[in-house]
C-alpha cells in the first residue's frame, strides 16, 4: 500500500522554483531517505507534503487520499518532526506533548496514556515534569519527537532531526526511528548528513536544485556511478607476491603494486576478500593494514552534481 | 497570333465580295482586279519577315485601299481599319492615337457609308486589341519559362557537380581505402607469407634427407601463417570505426568550431565507455549543448565554458559550465524547458545551478541499466 504519492510536485516562491516537478511513491514501512545539500527543496517537500504549504501544481495523496481536499483525515495520520525545535520552554516536558497530542483530538485517559508511552519512547518519562529550558539539545529534539508521535500517525515525518546535538542522543534517535518503523510507521527522513541516510533508510531519493536526480536503494544509487570498489592492503614484502594470481581471484579487476602496497580494483556484490586474503597468508606474505574503499553516497552526488553535499 | 489577323481580314474581305455582288454599279473586271491585289499584297506582308519591308508594304496596301476606294467603289474603305491598326508597333501607349486614327476617314465619308465604316472600324479596333493582348500577355509568359528554364538549367549543372564532387570524393576515399589496405598486405602480411613459403619449401626438400630439421621448419612455417592470420584480423577489425568515433568526433568537431568562433577556451573532457551512448542519446546531447552555449554566449560573459561527458555505471552525466556571471535565481526560458522536455524524452534530467558560474548538467541513464 501506498503511504504517499507525489505526482508532479511543483512549488514555485515569486518565480523562483523550489521544488521542480517531482514525484515520489512511498509503499507502507519503508524508511524513506530525502539526501541533497541545503537549499536543495528538501524542507519545501515536507511542508508541502504536511500541507503547511500549497502545491504551484501537482498532486499530493497520503493513504490514497489528496492531502489538500481530505486534510483533516491526512493531518490526522502524518506526524511531522519539524528542523526548528517546536516545543514551549515554559511548560513541562508532559505539558508540552500533551498539549500537541490534544490538538489531534486525543483527551482524558487516553491523553495521558499515549502522552506517557510517547515519553518513554523516546526515554523522558522520568523527566516529565522538568522544564525543556534546561534540556540539553538532544533532549529537546527527543522531546521534540514525542510530540510529534503521541496521536500514532502512520507516517513520520523527520526534518533533519540530528542537527547540533551529542552523538549519544544522535544514535538514540536514529534507533528509536528503527523502533518505530518496527511499530509499522513509515518514515520520511530528510538530511544532509550522507552517514545516517546510508544507516538507516531503506530506499533514498537525492535532491539537488528542486529537482530528484536519482533514486533508490543505497546499493542501486552506488551502482549509478560505478560497480567495483578498490582494496588496498599494505604488505611488509612483495616479493612473495604473484599479481596474475591474484588477478585469477573471482570478481577482481584490476591489480597493481604501489611500493608496498597492493591495489585491487574488485567488482561490488562479490566477497572474495577471503580469497584474496588465504592467497596473501599461503604465500606467507605479513599484512600491514587493510583498506576497503567502496563510494558511498557522498561521492555519487559529487559524481552526479559536481558539488558537495556539505559546503 | 498573325493568324488572329488574317482571319479577321479574309472575313472582312468576304463581307465585301458579298456586298459587291447585289451592287448595281459593276465594273467587275476592276473589282476583282483591286480585291486581288489588296489579297497579293497582303499576303506578302505576312511572308516578309524584315520589319522596313513589312511596313513599306503595309504603306503600299493603305495607298492602294484608298486608290481603289476613289477609283473603283466607295466600299473599298471598309478595308482601310485593320490596316491603319497594324501600322501601329506594339505598344499598348498608343491605344488612343489608334483609337483616333481609325475613325478619322469618318469624316469625309457619306452618311451610309460612314455607319458601316464605323462599325467595321469598331470591330476591327477591337480585335486588334485583343490581338495585342493575348500577344503581350503569351510574350510575357514566355519570358518567364525562358528565366525558370535557364534556373533550372543552372539547377541542373550545380546538382551535377554535385553528384560528380560526392562521386569522385567516394572514389578517392576508397583508393585511399584500397591503398591502405595494400600497404598493409604488403608490408606486413606479405611478407609473412613470404616467410612461411620459404620454410615450407625448405622443409619439402630437407624432408628426405633430415626429417627432424624439416619438422621444425614446418612448426616455424605454421607459427609464422598463424601470425599472418591475426594479423589480417587485426587489420580487418581496424577497418570499421568503433561507434563511438561517430559521435565523439563529431562532438569535438563542434566544440572546437565553436571555439575558434567565438574565441572562448572550451576544454572537452570524457571519461568511461564513449561506445554506450546511443546514438539518439548523442542526438539530445548535442542539440542541448548547443542551447547550453548558446545561452553561455548570449548572457554570462564567459570567457571559458567546460564541457565534460562522463559515462558512469549505469548514467551518462554531461556538464557544461561556464565561468561568467551566474545567476542566483534561475529562471525558466523556452530553452530551458526545451532542453527538460527533449532531456525527459530519455528520462533523463537536468539539472541547472547558477551560484558559481553558470552550469547545466545533463543526467540520462544508460539503457537497460537501470
Amino acid at each position: 500500500m501506498k503511504v504517499l504519492e507525489v505526482k508532479n510536485l511543483t512549488k514555485k516562491f515569486d518565480g523562483f522554483i523550489a521544488v521542480d516537478n517531482i514525484s515520489l511513491s512511498i509503499n507502507e514501512g519503508e524508511i524513506f531517505g530525502l539526501l541533497g545539500p541545503n537549499g536543495a527543496g528538501k524542507s519545501t517537500t515536507i511542508n508541502l507534503i504536511a500541507g503547511l504549504l500549497r502545491s504551484s501544481e501537482g498532486e499530493i495523496k497520503i493513504l490514497g487520499k489528496n492531502n489538500m481536499k481530505h486534510s483533516r483525515y491526512t493531518k490526522m495520520n502524518i506526524g511531522i518532526v519539524p528542523q526548528d525545535l517546536a516545543i514551549y520552554e515554559d511548560l513541562t516536558a508532559f505539558e508540552n506533548v500533551k498539549f500537541f497530542a490534544g490538538l489531534y483530538g486525543l483527551r482524558g485517559t487516553e491523553l495521558t496514556d499515549r502522552v506517557q508511552e510517547a515519553l518513554e519512547f523516546v526515554g523522558l518519562l522520568d523527566m516529565q515534569r522538568a522544564y525543556p529550558k534546561n534540556f540539553s539539545g538532544g533532549m529537546k529534539r527527543r522531546l521534540n519527537i514525542a510530540c510529534a508521535i503521541a496521536h500514532r500517525p502512520k507516517l513520520i515525518i523527520m526534518d533533519e532531526p540530528t542537527v547540533g546535538i551529542d552523538p549519544h542522543s544522535r544514535n538514540y534517535i536514529l534507533q528509536s526511528i528503527h523502533k518505530l518503523n518496527e511499530m509499522g510507521c513509515t518514515i520520511i527522513y530528510t538530511s544532509h548528513y550522507m552517514e545516517e541516510v546510508e544507516e538507516i533508510c531503506t530506499r533514498i531519493s537525492i535532491m539537488d536544485h528542486g529537482k530528484v536526480i536519482a533514486e533508490g536503494t543505497k546499493e542501486q544509487l552506488i551502482a549509478i556511478i560505478t560497480n567495483t570498489k578498490d582494496i588496498w592492503i599494505e604488505v611488509k614484502s612483495v616479493e612473495q607476491i604473484d599479481i596474475e594470481k591474484i588477478k585469477e581471484i573471482n570478481g577482481v579487476k584490476t591489480v597493481s603494486l604501489d611500493k608496498n602496497v597492493i591495489k585491487i580494483n574488485s567488482e561490488i556484490g562479490i566477497n572474495n576478500l577471503n580469497n584474496i586474503l588465504l592467497y596473501l597468508m599461503n604465500q606467507k606474505v605479513e599484512i600491514g593494514s587493510l583498506e576497503e574503499r567502496e563510494p558511498n553516497l557522498e561521492t555519487v552526488f559529487l559524481t552526479l552534481t559536481g558539488r558537495n553535499l556539505r559546503d | 497570333m498573325e493568324f488572329w489577323m488574317i482571319f479577321s481580314k479574309l472575313i472582312l474581305l468576304g463581307y465585301l465580295v458579298l456586298r459587291f455582288i447585289h451592287v448595281t454599279d459593276r465594273n467587275i473586271p476592276w473589282i476583282i482586279f483591286s480585291l486581288l491585289l489588296y489579297l497579293c499584297i497582303n499576303i506578302l506582308y505576312y511572308i516578309v519577315k524584315q520589319d522596313r519591308m513589312k511596313r513599306g508594304i503595309l504603306f503600299l496596301s493603305l495607298v492602294q485601299i484608298l486608290a481603289s476606294y476613289y477609283m473603283v467603289q466607295s466600299l473599298f474603305i471598309l478595308l482601310l481599319p485593320l490596316n491603319l491598326c497594324e501600322i501601329f508597333p506594339f505598344q499598348n501607349k498608343n491605344r488612343f492615337m489608334i483609337l483616333i486614327l481609325v475613325f478619322l476617314p469618318l469624316l469625309p465619308l457619306p452618311n451610309d457609308l460612314a455607319f458601316q465604316y464605323g462599325l467595321v472600324a469598331a470591330l476591327s479596333f477591337i480585335i486588334y486589341m485583343m490581338f495585342m493582348q493575348f500577344t503581350a500577355r503569351l510574350q510575357m509568359q514566355e519570358a518567364q519559362l525562358d528565366v525558370m528554364r535557364k534556373n533550372l538549367q543552372k539547377v541542373t549543372r550545380i546538382l551535377n557537380e554535385n553528384n560528380e564532387f560526392i562521386r569522385q570524393s567516394e572514389y578517392t576515399f576508397k583508393l585511399e581505402e584500397r591503398n591502405r589496405l595494400a600497404q598493409v598486405f604488403h608490408d606486413k602480411i606479405g611478407h609473412t607469407m613470404t616467410g612461411a613459403l620459404i620454410q615450407m619449401e625448405a622443409a619439402k626438400r630437407l624432408i628426405g634427407s633430415d626429417q627432424k630439421k624439416a619438422l621444425e621448419l614446418l612448426q616455424n612455417a605454421i607459427n609464422i601463417s598463424n601470425m599472418g592470420i591475426e594479423q589480417i584480423r587485426i587489420t580487418l577489425k581496424n577497418l570499421k570505426p568503433p561507434i563511438e568515433q561517430i559521435g565523439i568526433n563529431r562532438m569535438k568537431l563542434f566544440i572546437e568550431e565553436f571555439s575558434a568562433k567565438h574565441s572562448l577556451s572550451m576544454p572537452f573532457i570524457y571519461k568511461g565507455d564513449m561506445e554506450r551512448i546511443t546514438p539518439i542519446q548523442w542526438k539530445i546531447i548535442y542539440e542541448n549543448l548547443t542551447e547550453a552555449l548558446t545561452n553561455a554566449l548570449k548572457y554570462s560573459e564567459a570567457t571559458m565554458i567546460s564541457i565534460k561527458i562522463h559515462v558512469l555505471n549505469t548514467m551518462i552525466k554531461v556538464e557544461v559550465k561556464d565561468n561568467g556571471v551566474g545567476v542566483q535565481k534561475v529562471k525558466k526560458g523556452i530553452g530551458l524547458i526545451g532542453m527538460e522536455e527533449r532531456t525527459a524524452s530519455i528520462n533523463g534530467k537536468i539539472i541547472v545551478d547558477g551560484t558559481n558560474g553558470f552550469s547545466v548538467t545533463m543526467l540520462i541513464p544508460i539503457q537497460g541499466t537501470m
